[in-house]
């Protein structure tokens, strides 16, 4: 597999982020570059979720600043970071329960959808062939993913390996340019993880996106990862290829424990 | 068999005027996931600024023609529903994003009393009327097959036909159009729902309007039967059970749930209330919507919860 890695395009620097006395994150700063699988590995409890919120506009950081594409922001809300072309994925899915698979995933296009409300409720003008577009894309998506024997049923139904597809293909239908993934392989047995393994790079591949990865299989991440960064107690310890990551000292005493 | 057919056309028809309210329930449970305690005062607000500027723009401008005060009035009260809707998103829900659902509940409980007496402040507190001009007289219909025909009230096959194009459109609105999509979306997940890019106070903006005008059509009609006055609250009461039965987020759910209740309600206190000494219709409703708790928690239409464990 050959890929090229682009410039920097999500850039984060000096972020630190504190709930009342506790400091989740300290003075975190990496890059991710376009086209490349950007892993954030780390012990239970490192931040790792907390720096993928900051990103998406969940959390605000107390200190440092985030640049995507050369514009930088502290102060976003999820909804501003979804419209520069920020999608994520849920650790705890976070799916429109009662929805169909197909709603859920054109849910993910509302941002495209130009038409205004009187013109689709009585399907008028551009409004039919809008839909039909968007349609079409969710379509590529739902057999992109395999699930196309699911469309109609209500996601709260679905086994949960298969949720957690909805929930990536939910975030594909928004077209991003960065795809935050929250430990997209959580609770799947090995098969399951293969699978998903394989959509991840192949979303990177097919469709060009640059991926940030929060992962706790070492496995996997080193497998597919094109860099790592590594978290221990809300600090920065390692960043690199998962060869220099694997064999960085610091990593491997935040992993294995130091003789004292 | 002309006595029951009135018996059941009275239900059915008191059954329409039920789901009305019923749906302004719906609206805002099915696209924030909040219970909306305050759409009994949000019906009563509504139909005050409805009769009162009714009343009011005739009297500063000198307009002769009735219709024309009418309509101009029900121009002025959506854009009042409108600004309502506007200032409880602004003062009140966009503070509570992601917060529990007792939360909300307890807020628009705090809303219900500030809209009752607001209202009564702005807009007075005694019995006023709505006329739009509805036709008052009854008429006989079958009178082919029924000896003396069946009598039923002109105003009340007006009202139906009003409440079945709104929630047509509201069906449509819901199901078929994207901005129905993100609505949807918000009920089931505020988090999820900001992160695809849906503008969170935007939607809660539009549904609590849209709620505010199914409150103004029932208050208009509703205020038109009785009189606008404070008891009009109390009629949001009787529509719970109807959203028990229906399910808290169907519309169509809605629609059959009053309609079953206000038969029930005629039914029962036509042919059960002589053998237990009447008044069964008071908690008639209220039973049944007990019953249906115990074996359809979800109701008739409602989204059936599947827990994993």
């Amino acid at each position: 597999m050959s890929k090229v890695i682009g410039d920097v395009i999500l850039d984060v620097q000096n972020i630190s982020l504190r709930f009342g006395g506790v400091k989740a994150l300290t003075d975190i700063s990496f890059n991710v570059k376009e086209h490349e699988i950007r892993s954030i590995i780390g012990p239970n409890g490192a931040g790792k979720s907390s720096m993928l919120n900051c990103i998406n506009g969940v959390y605000t950081p107390s200190e440092g600043s985030i640049t995507f594409r050369g514009q930088t922001f502290g102060h976003m809300n999820s909804r501003q970071v979804a419209e520069m072309g920020i999608a994520r994925t849920f650790q705890n899915l976070a799916l429109f329960k009662g929805m169909s698979v197909i709603d859920n995933i054109m849910s993910g296009r509302n941002l495209k959808i130009k038409s205004n409300i009187f013109m689709q409720a009585l399907r008028i003008g551009p409004a039919q062939r809008e839909e039909e577009e968007h349609r079409e894309k969710v379509e590529h998506i739902i057999d992109f993913l395999e699930i196309q024997a699911f469309r109609k049923t209500p996601v709260g139904q679905l086994p949960y390996g298969l949720q957690k597809r909805v929930d990536l293909g939910r975030a594909l239908a928004m077209e991003p340019q960065v795809l935050l993934l929250d430990e997209p392989m959580a609770g799947m047995n090995l098969e399951e993880k293969q699978d998903m393994s394989r959509f991840i790079l192949d979303v990177n591949d097919e469709f060009g996106t640059t991926i940030v990865l929060i992962e706790h299989d070492m496995g996997v991440v080193m497998d597919i990862s094109d860099r790592v960064v590594v978290l221990d107690y809300g600090k920065k310890i390692g960043d690199g290829t998962p060869d220099e990551v694997r064999n960085n000292e610091d990593v491997i005493s935040a992993y294995l424990g130091t003789g004292h | 068999m002309a006595f029951f057919l009135e018996t059941l056309f009275g239900g059915l028809m008191a059954g329409m005027l039920y789901s009305l309210v019923a749906l302004g329930f719906v609206l805002i449970f099915k696209a924030s996931g909040v219970f909306n305690f305050a759409q009994g005062a949000m019906v009563l607000v509504a139909a005050l600024c409805m009769a009162r500027f009714a009343e009011w723009i005739p009297a500063w401008t000198g307009l002769e023609s009735k219709a024309l005060a009418n309509l101009m009035a029900f121009a002025v009260s959506v854009v009042f529903m409108f600004l309502l809707a506007w200032v409880i998103e602004r003062l009140v829900l966009r503070h509570l994003v992601n917060q529990e659902g007792v939360t909300l509940l307890m807020a628009t409980l705090g809303i219900t009393y500030f809209i009752d007496g607001f209202g009564q402040t702005l807009f007075g507190s005694d019995i006023y009327k709505i006329d739009v001009g509805m036709p008052k007289d009854p008429v006989f219909i079958l009178d082919s097959l029924f000896e003396g025909g069946v009598l039923i009230s002109q105003e009340d096959v007006v009202a139906a036909l009003v409440a079945a194009v709104l929630v047509a459109a509201l069906s449509v609105f819901f199901q078929k159009t994207g901005t129905g999509r993100a609505l949807r979306a918000v009920a089931d997940d505020h988090q999820a729902a900001q992160s695809i890019g849906i503008p969170l106070n935007r939607i809660w903006v539009i549904v609590w309007c849209v709620a505010g005008i199914t409150a103004l059509v029932a208050g208009i009609i509703w205020g038109s039967k009785l009189g606008v006055q404070f008891s009009l609250t109390t009629v949001a009461l009787r529509a719970l059970p109807v959203i028990i039965l229906g399910g808290l987020t169907s519309v169509p759910g809605a629609i059959i749930g009053g309609l079953i209740i206000g038969v029930g309600e005629k039914l029962s206190e036509v042919y059960l209330g002589p053998l237990v000494g009447g008044g069964i219709e008071i908690w008639f409703a209220y039973m049944l919507a007990l019953v249906f708790l115990l074996f359809r928690p979800q109701g008739l239409f409602g989204e059936k919860i599947i827990d994993r464990v």
